[in-house]
């Protein structure tokens, strides 16, 4: 049983260590990761994916990720956009704050109660827009992207290394598609080698791990079906 | 960031979000500079210097910098050289760690007594290689 | 950790490799068996699972060990993991170099970060409580995904 990669969502914060903002963008990311979001959200380390680590930048890659950054000089958006693409989210700490009248507090060092409260905040807008990305409202338990009850087999292996791409040409164009081919063999194990909707049942999976505009789906459906044969016929069915 | 801050050592910590590690070398930088070296040591956001704000750029180029890491992928020191910088020191909190290994840290956002501890173990050490970069600058 | 000599799970951002032709154990131990003589050290999902290892305790040479006891344990910032011994036997040498530099057995756990060596005895009983590359990883990425952590 082929398990799909579970759709997450990436919080990369800036930590600046100059300004309250800074620790505030550091405290709520990981009050995210701890309390609000456990199960839908992880971590990016801003120092290790600036110094390269390949892992942080392919995540950033091709999973939705929320900047969160202390001040306008927006470092963590900018560095997730210079080194993996475009952020899904994007959050400035004192203009959130200063927008509803909330101080960061004096110290940078620990959070004063100011600082606490306005880390709150900015934990709670990151948890909402975590659950807008995942299309729902936030949820603690996971929900699994297919359900996979059956127990693992003997020998098969996960989506590695790193996360699955495959380039497919949609309207003359290569397109990057993520977790693909993990979905085409899922599908095939379920025997689904054609019947009315199989397209539909197919964009609708490919669209958990991949942005498809809405003008693009037919295109995208049609690509994606036409690979889904080949893919079958490759296996013999 | 300091109007006057000609000879400050600047500290520069990871601040590494994934592990405890990360949040001792941030604490042992703010004890340095806000407590054992105020007017003689500063930090700067290492962020802004790796991406490519002039000013951090200058003021590295014209400072002595301190690297605070949290583990050895050691990206403060990594992210400093990369930005044009050179460090005069470079400290790994788990070198202290192993000093006192009965210190264990809870967690990323609570260092908890242990944590503090080791904190102000390795904030010692950075201020004394703060005062060996002043007595040898004379 | 890459290439063909290794299966990978990737949870998240974390990628865990498993080296083929080894032997596992469920609580993340290698083993690999040469002329009766086992080498033993931790998967790369405990190496990353327990964080920066600071110190490596492990027995002394001519020291007996059975499957399942203690063997030693590794220390990290937040915590101190056991690692009880996947096969009976005695000691023949201990990794002294993690005495110098213990943060091998997060560089390289399959290679340079190894912990004991091990001159078996009974070793065709304990083989039946071991597993393959292949059988262990999705016992491993099931563990990984029960755990969870971004951290530590």
């Amino acid at each position: 049983m082929v398990d799909l990669p579970k759709k997450k969502v990436g919080i990369i914060a800036c930590s600046g260590e100059e300004i309250p903002e800074g620790t505030i963008s550091r405290v709520a990311a990981r009050m995210v990761l701890e309390e609000l979001s456990p199960e839908d959200t992880v971590t990016l380390c801003l120092p290790l994916f600036l110094a390269g680590d390949e892992n942080e930048r392919a995540f950033a890659r091709f999973y939705p990720t929320i900047a969160v950054d202390g001040c306008e000089k927006l470092c963590a958006k900018r560095a997730t956009e210079r080194y993996s693409g475009p952020v899904s989210g994007s959050i400035v700490v004192d203009e959130l704050l200063e927008g509803r009248g909330l101080s960061p507090g004096r110290s940078r060092r620990e959070l004063d109660e100011e600082g606490q409260r306005s880390a709150e905040v900015i934990a709670e807008e990151i948890a909402d827009q975590v659950g807008r990305l995942l299309g729902r409202k936030r949820a603690i338990e996971a929900v699994p992207v297919v359900a996979t009850t059956a127990p693992a087999t003997a020998g098969g292996t996960c989506c590695g290394p790193s996360v699955p791409v495959t380039q497919v040409r949609i309207g003359g164009a290569p397109v990057g598609l993520v977790a693909l081919e993990p979905i085409f063999e899922q599908f095939c194990e379920q025997g689904r080698l054609d019947g009315a909707g199989l397209g539909e049942e197919l964009l609708k999976t490919v669209k958990l791990y991949n942005y498809v505009p809405d003008a693009a789906e037919e295109l995208h459906k049609a690509a994606i079906l036409e690979e889904y044969r080949k893919f079958c016929r490759g296996k013999g069915k | 960031m300091s109007d006057n801050d000609d000879d400050r050592v600047l500290i520069i910590p990871c601040s590494g979000i994934g592990r405890a590690f990360g949040s001792v070398g941030r604490e042992a930088t703010y004890m340095v500079v806000e407590e054992m070296r105020p007017g003689e040591a500063d930090t700067l956001c290492l962020s802004l210097l790796t991406m490519g704000d002039e000013e951090a750029k200058q003021r590295v180029r014209n400072h002595q910098v301190i690297t605070v890491d949290g583990c050895p992928k050691a990206c403060a020191e990594v992210n400093v050289t990369s930005a044009g910088g050179r460090s005069a020191a470079n400290f790994k909190v788990v070198d202290t760690y192993r000093e006192h290994r009965e210190l264990k840290v809870p967690s990323v956002l609570n260092l908890g007594e242990p944590g503090r501890k080791l904190s102000r173990f390795l904030a010692e050490k950075v201020a004394a290689a703060v005062d060996a970069i002043k007595v040898k600058e004379g | 950790m890459s290439g063909e000599e290794y299966l990978e799970a990737t949870i998240d951002k974390f990628v865990f490799a498993v080296k083929k032709n080894y032997l596992y154990d469920e609580q993340g131990l290698w083993v690999a068996v040469e002329n009766g003589v086992a080498r033993v050290g931790v998967t790369d999902y405990l190496q990353q699972k327990s964080g920066d290892v600071a110190f490596v305790n492990l027995p002394e040479p001519e020291t007996e060990v059975k499957r399942g006891q203690e063997l030693g344990s590794i220390e990290t910032i937040k915590a101190d993991v056991s690692i009880n011994s996947p096969v009976s036997g005695t000691i023949r040498e201990r990794n002294e170099e993690l005495d110098v530099r213990p943060e091998l057995v997060n560089e390289d756990p399959y290679g340079q970060g190894w912990l004991v060596l091990i001159e078996t005895t009974g070793f065709e009983s304990d083989r039946e409580e071991l597993v393959t590359a292949e059988e262990y990883l999705p016992v491993m990425k099931a563990q990984a995904e029960e755990a969870r952590s971004n951290d530590e």
